[in-house]
């Protein structure tokens, strides 16, 4: 499948900061990307393919965890042995995970999204 | 004490993997995957396990951002945008995050899943009556 171009039209620059915002308080307070608010919130109000919208949280997550990172690390929270471990896996899984979306389609990719939000609640919940 | 130290590391690797694959493929950091993960299978304090959760972040979202650019899914407006009112967010995060002990910092965090876990769990009728809300409004 071709990559399929982003969508057309301008997204309002205010709704994005807020949006950005918002994912900005999680990520610092949870040590999370803030993806999980981004992808949705993209998809649902803003109107974006999929694809487009995960692209588009990726890259904004790079400056967010760049500002956690730092806090965190000058407050001496964080395993850097741990952190390389973890980095070595993970850069292998990203462009994995980056190459499998030219192999989805759009409603598809939507889908594992779900799903992994779904899966993710239930082990919450149950484990 | 050296195979444990392997189990360990096999164990890390293996958690970035999965995170960084759900980072590529569905844009989010993994973080989610990954704090609990070093919270409960390698038993990290709340605050290292976030601390350390961010750090990882980085290159994965370079490395996944420069393939997604390359074959232009996104526009860097956009992320430009969230971004700006991403870092402010960040640092107001950070800064309360730091400021609260560990075991309060872990149950936040329990609550954070906990509502989403609930919010997925409440199925597709609470988006789609959004999005029909959205799309009679621009009718």
């Amino acid at each position: 499948m071709k990559a399929t171009p982003v969508a057309e039209g301008t997204t309002p620059s205010l709704a994005l900061v807020a949006l950005g915002a918002v994912a900005g308080v999680l990520s610092g307070l949870f040590g999370i990307g803030g993806g999980i608010v981004m992808v949705p919130a993209m998809v649902l109000l803003l109107g974006f393919i999929q694809r487009r919208a995960n692209a588009t949280s990726l890259a904004a997550i790079l400056p967010i965890s760049v500002v956690g990172a730092t806090l965190f690390g000058r407050a001496n929270d964080i395993d850097v042995l741990a952190a390389v471990v973890l980095s070595v896996g993970s850069l292998i899984g990203v462009q994995g995970g980056a190459r499998a979306m030219d192999r989805l389609s759009d409603r598809r990719l939507g889908l594992i999204f779900g799903a992994f939000l779904v899966a993710l609640a239930l082990a919450m919940l149950f484990l | 004490m050296t195979a444990e130290l392997l189990i360990r590391i096999v164990e890390l690797a293996a958690i970035g993997l999965t995170a960084g694959f759900l980072a590529g493929l569905l844009g989010i950091g993994g973080g989610i995957l990954m704090v609990p993960a070093m919270v409960l299978v390698l038993g990290f304090g709340q605050h290292v396990a976030q601390g350390t959760s961010l750090l990882v972040i980085i290159p994965a979202a370079l490395t996944g951002s420069l393939t997604h650019y390359r074959k232009g899914r996104f526009k860097v407006r956009d992320a430009l945008w969230l971004a700006a009112g991403g870092i402010i967010g960040a640092a107001l995060g950070s800064v309360f995050a730091l400021s609260i002990e560990d075991d309060v910092l872990r149950k936040l965090f329990a609550g954070l899943l906990f509502i989403f876990g609930l919010r997925m769990l409440l199925p597709r009728n609470t988006s789609s009556l959004i999005r029909e809300r959205l799309t009679a409004r621009n009718a």
